[in-house]
């Protein structure tokens, strides 16, 4: 099975986020950018497949500017995967997720993939796009917000769950489709020394931007905002149990006003 | 941006979706109440459609068929980006759910739509849509321009008022299903062999949330994280260290990797506040936190603390909600 996972280098998540000077996105200066969330998650998944599945290939791709990219790509590479693909975009182009999209298919449509593998949603624009406009592109079903994945090779199936609204869903489905994970595993694999070192030299395949892609999104970032910082908790002075749960529910029903 | 605004309808227990109502209220303020019609696609969702006017909706496309149930969701892109363009319609607003965003992100590409997901604020410009969404775990929040001809927007949950219900039915026009690819549906669901629906209201979509810590220290006291939010009709969260230590499940975790939640009133209980939890829950908008360690962070994001024993303010604040509510 050749197994494509799509992922997207993004801010520490220890960032102190702050507006850039344009006012429309947040200032990158001095972020460290890396490989987390769901992304990690479904690197982990593909290389448990992988080793689940004799013969499976694993190969990452990345839309987005340097050096951020190249970063998460190796980064990738020191934990397992086979190849890496790079499409190299300016960052405000990048930042549109139906133009990474766009970017990314032409990727992957140009090298074998049975699955490909997305988070659920990047952590800093949470916009949950890429893996159904992949879908659309590459013209193969999606599925969302899955849990648990499994290859069953006798029935040549995908088993997996779904967690919707509604509840779970069991499913079974064909290749070729793109899956976006719902799963984070919270200890995923950490690479090995040897592996980082190694990584350093790996090749990692450019393939260029669509010259005919437009040069900006239809949906483009005006204003960040931070919210206001909250000024710390005011703490409830008591004597007793009893009294610190009587103020509390009085403070929740008559100054917060959430009491049920 | 001036013609109807298509709502595409999403069922729950056999009536539109909250989710759904929700939307139809962004619809109407947007473009008028007499410029906002419906979609629902299913195998037995006449009803459904017809429901559209109980929400002032007063005409609806529905898109029935057997075939329907189980479809991947290529084909009910397929099927609204067809209404939207039988009705004339520009923009399509559907609820902030799952089935809403994979709606919205197959429309970026198959209606040329441009999109934005998890929206809280919604306004129409000379041209353009502006629409503001919570970003990096709602620790902050941006502004973003829609242009071109089509937009396509999935809501956030619990972000808009819903109409109120009154009598009415929408009159429906068929969607015809032969335009549909036919290799679509041979991309169907093979198998639905479970759904079940967990007791309680779910994480993301519950008014209050208690969730517990590392502070709770077992799998067996943390019945008293359950029973302070069974009396408060709470969803029941945890950190990253209950989940890891396998006290409750996976799908229990508020978190970066967990779930985001933003409900009126988060309770932090033996929760000392790691980034990795906050960034979950700090758009809540009132937070609660008791713990025994005064300095732990998660008082610095609180609105109000309690520093003490969880062992005995637990319980004592369970049995004071269940007196002033009267259970």
């Amino acid at each position: 099975m050749e197994i494509v996972v799509c992922v997207k280098a993004v801010p520490d998540a220890e960032t102190r986020l702050r507006a850039a000077n344009d006012g429309g996105t947040f200032d990158i200066e001095g972020v460290k950018f890396v490989l987390t969330g769901y992304d990690e998650s479904a690197v982990e998944q593909a290389l448990l497949l992988k080793e689940a599945t004799p013969g499976t290939k694993v190969h990452v791709v990345s839309a987005g500017p340097p050096p951020r990219t190249e970063e998460v790509l190796r980064a990738s590479l020191a934990l397992g995967c086979d190849s890496a693909t790079w499409v190299e975009m300016p960052a405000g182009v990048a930042a549109d997720p139906v133009l990474a999209a766009r970017a990314l298919a032409r990727a992957v449509a140009a090298m074998p993939h049975d699955l490909v593998l997305c988070g659920k949603n990047a952590l800093d624009d949470e916009a949950g796009v890429v893996a159904g406009a992949l879908a659309e592109l590459l013209g193969v079903p999606d599925f969302s917000s899955v849990l648990d994945l499994r290859w069953d090779a006798g029935a040549s199936r995908l088993k997996f769950q779904r967690a919707t609204e509604a509840g779970t869903e069991t499913w079974e489905a064909p290749l070729p489709c793109v899956v976006a994970l719902q799963r984070a595993w919270n200890d995923p694999r950490t690479a090995k020394l040897p592996m980082i070192l190694k990584s350093r030299k790996l090749p990692i395949s450019k393939v260029a931007a669509d010259p005919a892609a437009p040069a900006a999104g239809t949906s483009r970032p005006l204003k960040f905002e931070l919210p206001p910082a909250r000024t710390g908790a005011k703490i409830l002075e008591f004597k007793t149990p009893d009294e610190a749960a009587q103020k509390l529910v009085k403070i929740l029903k008559e100054e917060a006003k959430v009491f049920p | 941006m001036t013609g109807p605004t298509l709502v595409v309808g999403e069922a729950e227990d056999g009536h539109l979706s909250d989710a759904t109502k929700e939307a139809v209220g962004v619809a109407q303020s947007l473009s008028g109440k007499e410029n906002v019609v419906g979609f629902v696609a299913g195998s037995a969702s006449r009803a459904i459609a017809v429901g559209f006017g109980r929400v002032g909706v007063a005409r609806a496309y529905l898109a029935e068929d057997p075939r329907l149930e189980g479809a991947v969701g290529a084909v009910v892109a397929h099927l609204v980006a067809q209404a939207a363009d039988a009705a004339g319609a520009e923009l399509v607003i559907v609820g902030g759910s799952t089935f809403g965003r994979d709606l919205v992100a197959r429309l970026s590409v198959r209606w040329n739509a441009s999109v934005a997901t998890g929206v809280t604020a919604l306004s129409r410009h000379d041209g353009f849509l502006e629409v503001r969404r919570p970003v990096f775990a709602g620790r902050a929040t941006e502004t973003r321009k829609l242009d071109g001809a089509h937009a396509a927007v999935a809501l956030r949950p619990h972000a808009f008022p819903a109409p109120a219900d009154a009598a009415g039915e929408a009159a429906l026009t068929p969607v015809p299903l032969d335009t549909v690819p036919p290799a679509l549906w041979n991309a169907k669901r093979l198998g639905l062999t479970a759904t079940v629906r967990g007791a309680g209201p779910s994480l993301t979509e519950a008014t209050i949330v208690v969730s517990g810590g590392r502070g709770v220290r077992s799998a067996e006291n943390f019945h008293l994280i359950e029973e302070l939010a069974s009396s408060l009709d709470a969803a029941v969260g945890a950190s990253r260290a209950v989940t890891d230590a396998g006290w409750r499940p996976d799908s229990y975790q508020v978190g970066q990797t967990g779930k985001a939640v933003s409900p009126q009133l988060y309770v932090a209980v033996g929760i000392s506040g790691a980034i990795q939890h906050l960034a979950g829950m700090v758009s809540s908008r009132v937070i609660v936190a008791i713990n025994t360690d005064a300095s732990a962070p998660i008082f610095k994001v609180a609105d109000y603390g309690v520093v003490g024993d969880l062992f005995q303010i637990v319980p004592a604040l369970t049995q004071e909600v269940r007196r002033v509510r009267g259970r």
